[in-house]
């Protein structure tokens, strides 16, 4: 017997022989213009399943799964085995909303009880589906599912997603999500091993002052730097940042105290998202992270970015107030570029308004920008906040600031962004030239 | 039970006093030595030996913790290089961190019960590593560190805060809220991110301060999110079948935790009734051989 294309475990098709089923199937439907939907199903924590029970407990959970799909095949759907632990499903003449319907009745399905030799197993599944387009080939149909899935999965398993849900749908999401993945991957390793960690870079105040140093995080792996443009997002999307959040706020506040403690007390800024302000828990972790580095409060500083002027809703205003009740200080970062409006500006208790670099480069030339600059500069000072200008560069740009009115800059003229050590040793270095 | 609980100050209040007035324990010297020695690639065991041995207290807790019965050790240590030695450096880190960390805390009688309780969790949560098996990476050490670490938050905020007792016992006898939510309604923050941030602070594994930071998050738990990765939620599980275990032994100091995180930690280890009731028994057992012994 031929059983080329069949898994030997659930006699399933095996991934050849369901490409060549798909194909066939997508041009029946094609032809005939009937729906055809794919269903992709994936178990839950299955290596979790084989670490524990062994390959052989593994390949029972597998075995048992495919009598469960094979006993309640009523829709008489294609059944194939795609991986280890993957099941695809090709559902002939069902639409979207059949195959939702009978993706959730597979999830019931999955998730009763097994029994596995003495252990009681309490399976899950993450399940992707998706529905043949118009003129679309089996390869990208079956795609779709796989990417539906992921993002189940990204969801946290146990749940049906359909394509075209998903927060990137089509192509260009499965290669962004594939990329994300990847990223996602990096940040978890690195905040395991160590990989993350603050650099710093002062503000430098135009009368000599240095008004703080702000916490930039840098992620490093296996000796590769991944960009905070790349893991930021990743990081907001899965929601570590507010674990991230926490991390650098208490880092932060550490160096801070140990700053204090050599006699050079230094604000420290650290960056806030707008995930971690419009997170309930946000305050409990400022008060923590001020309780356990046993810092003062009014050496930390927190930079908010200028997102949250989309909605100051009722959660972030409580937020804010909390912090500055701890006695913690806020600046308004990448001020003027995205959503200012400045009728919000009075709602948000900040006493540093950061200006973004894009009002910095054209300095000095660019006179419009240098009339901009200086009516912010004077915004600023009515409503009794320092001014602070990103990205200087070039002792021009330095001048053309200080004459429109800003009262701090931060850029490489001063310095690039360094070392926990290296910045303390800067900042002794500043504090020796003052004396002298 | 204390009848008279003072009527906690607003959160407002509470924010107005500085955060200052009171010490919270700095990471220990010895630990950013360790950490050295480790990051160097060739640990230098005699250094190490020697900076343990300047506290009487770390060296007689380190060699305790070498010759405690979950790490089965045939032979004794004698000395703190030779419980170096036995342990390993990656694991001495950890029970020294251990011991400092209730050495950190001025003792009180209170404090010391508390410890005491810690320590039997932290026991027990090795003793079901060594029962289980090792899986997702939790090995019996980490599961002994995580039991020690689990709570400190809560010392930090006693003394911190005086009425923070009375919380804790409103926080025990709650049935349906989150622990948690029970002292986020009092003071201005709560044990596990306090404990959490703590032990970051005190360079612990990653997956340990996420355990810390969410082990009464029942929701989190029964979910299966990914922000609880598979090592954390382990962690959590086995400290809280250890805690159960623990109050099924001794009848004292019933919690509702179980009722809220039981069947999830059981889900997470894999386990069924039966299960548990032998690993009841089964702990009992060893526990009591390892008193003897």
């Amino acid at each position: 017997m031929d059983t080329a294309g069949i898994d030997p475990l659930t006699g399933f098709l095996d991934r050849h022989g369901c490409l060549r089923n798909a194909a066939r199937l997508t041009e029946h439907a094609h032809r005939d213009q009937k729906p055809l939907s794919a269903i992709w199903v994936n178990l839950d924590r299955f290596r979790k399943i084989n670490g524990s029970l062994g390959m052989g407990g593994g390949d029972a959970v597998i075995a048992k799964m495919g009598d469960r799909l094979r006993s309640r095949n009523e829709h008489r759907t294609h059944i194939a085995r795609m991986g280890s632990d993957e099941f695809l499903l090709l559902a002939p003449a069902h639409g979207c909303e059949e195959a939702a319907s009978l993706a959730s009745e597979l999830l019931q399905l999955i998730a009763q009880p097994m029994e596995v030799g003495a252990m009681s197993l309490y399976p899950t599944c993450s399940v992707g589906v998706a529905s043949l387009e118009y003129a679309e080939e089996a390869e990208s149909l079956l795609q779709r599912a796989e990417h539906a899935m992921h993002e189940a999965k990204r969801q946290g398993g146990g749940r049906v997603v359909q394509s075209g849900d998903e927060q990137l749908p089509g192509r260009l999401g499965i290669k962004l999500a594939r990329e994300e993945l990847e990223v996602e991957h990096k940040l978890h390793a690195a905040l395991q091993i160590g990989g993350l960690y603050l650099h710093y870079q002062p503000i430098v105040g135009f009368n000599g002052r240095i008004e703080a140093i702000e916490a930039l995080m840098r992620c490093e792996l296996n000796g590769e730097m991944v960009p905070p443009v790349k893991f930021i997002p990743v990081a907001e999307k899965t929601g570590l940042v507010i674990r991230l959040g926490e991390w650098s706020l208490m880092q932060g506040a550490m160096q801070a105290k140990r700053l204090s403690d050599l006699g050079l007390p230094t604000k420290v800024a650290v960056n806030v998202s707008r995930a971690q302000l419009t997170a309930p828990k946000f305050s409990q972790a400022l008060y923590a992270a001020l309780l356990c580095s046993d810092v003062e409060p009014r050496l930390i500083e927190l930079e908010i970015t200028e997102s949250l002027f989309m909605d100051v809703s009722e959660l972030v205003q409580s937020n804010m107030r909390a912090a500055i009740a701890m006695g913690v200080s806020l600046s308004i970062d990448d001020f003027g570029t995205g959503y200012s409006c400045l009728a919000t500006l009075k709602d948000i208790p900040a006493g540093k308004l950061k200006l973004d670099r894009a009002f910095v480069v054209p300095l000095p030339e660019d006179k419009r920008v240098y009339a901009v600059v200086k009516a912010i500069s004077q915004l600023g000072r009515e409503l009794g906040m320092t001014v602070v200008a990103e990205g200087v560069e070039n002792e021009q740009q330095s001048c053309a600031l200080q004459d429109a009115g800003v009262d701090a800059i931060q850029g490489y003229l001063h310095a690039r962004p360094m070392s926990a050590d290296a910045v303390t040793g800067w900042l002794d270095h500043q504090a020796a030239l003052l004396k002298a | 039970m204390t009848t008279e609980t003072a009527q906690p100050p607003s959160v407002e209040e509470i924010y107005a006093r500085t955060v200052l007035d009171i010490g919270i324990p700095p990471r220990p010297t010895i630990l950013d030595i360790l950490a050295r020695e480790l990051r160097s690639g060739e640990p230098d065991f005699g250094r190490i030996a020697q900076c343990v041995s300047e506290d009487v207290s770390l060296s007689a807790g380190l060699i305790k913790t070498a010759n405690s019965p979950f790490f089965g050790f045939r032979i004794r240590a004698r000395t703190v290089s030779h419980a170096l030695t036995m342990l390993g450096i990656n694991i001495a880190g950890k029970a020294i961190a251990g011991v400092a960390l209730r050495n950190a805390f001025p003792a009180s009688p209170a404090l010391e019960r508390f410890w005491d309780a810690s320590a039997r969790i932290a026991e027990y949560s090795g003793h079901l590593v060594g029962l289980l098996g090792v899986r997702e990476g939790i090995r019996s050490d980490d599961a002994y560190t995580f039991g020690l670490f689990r709570d400190c938050g809560m010392p930090v905020l006693m003394r911190k805060f005086p009425a923070y007792r009375d919380t804790l016992l409103r926080a025990n006898a709650n049935p349906d809220k989150r622990f948690t939510t029970i002292e986020d309604e009092d003071f201005p923050t709560n044990h596990a991110i306090v404990g959490c941030l703590l032990a970051q602070s005190w360079s612990l594994p990653e997956e340990i301060c996420l355990a810390i930071r969410h082990h009464h998050d029942f929701l989190l738990m029964q979910s299966g999110a990914i922000s609880l990765p598979p090592a954390s939620r382990r962690l959590v599980a086995l400290a809280q079948l250890a805690e159960y275990i623990h109050q099924q032994h001794s009848g004292m100091n019933q919690t509702e935790e179980w009722a809220k995180l039981g069947t999830a930690s059981l889900s997470t280890l894999e386990l069924g009734q039966v299960q548990l009731d032998e690993l009841v028994a089964q702990v009992a057992t060893r526990s009591a051989q390892a008193d003897i012994d």
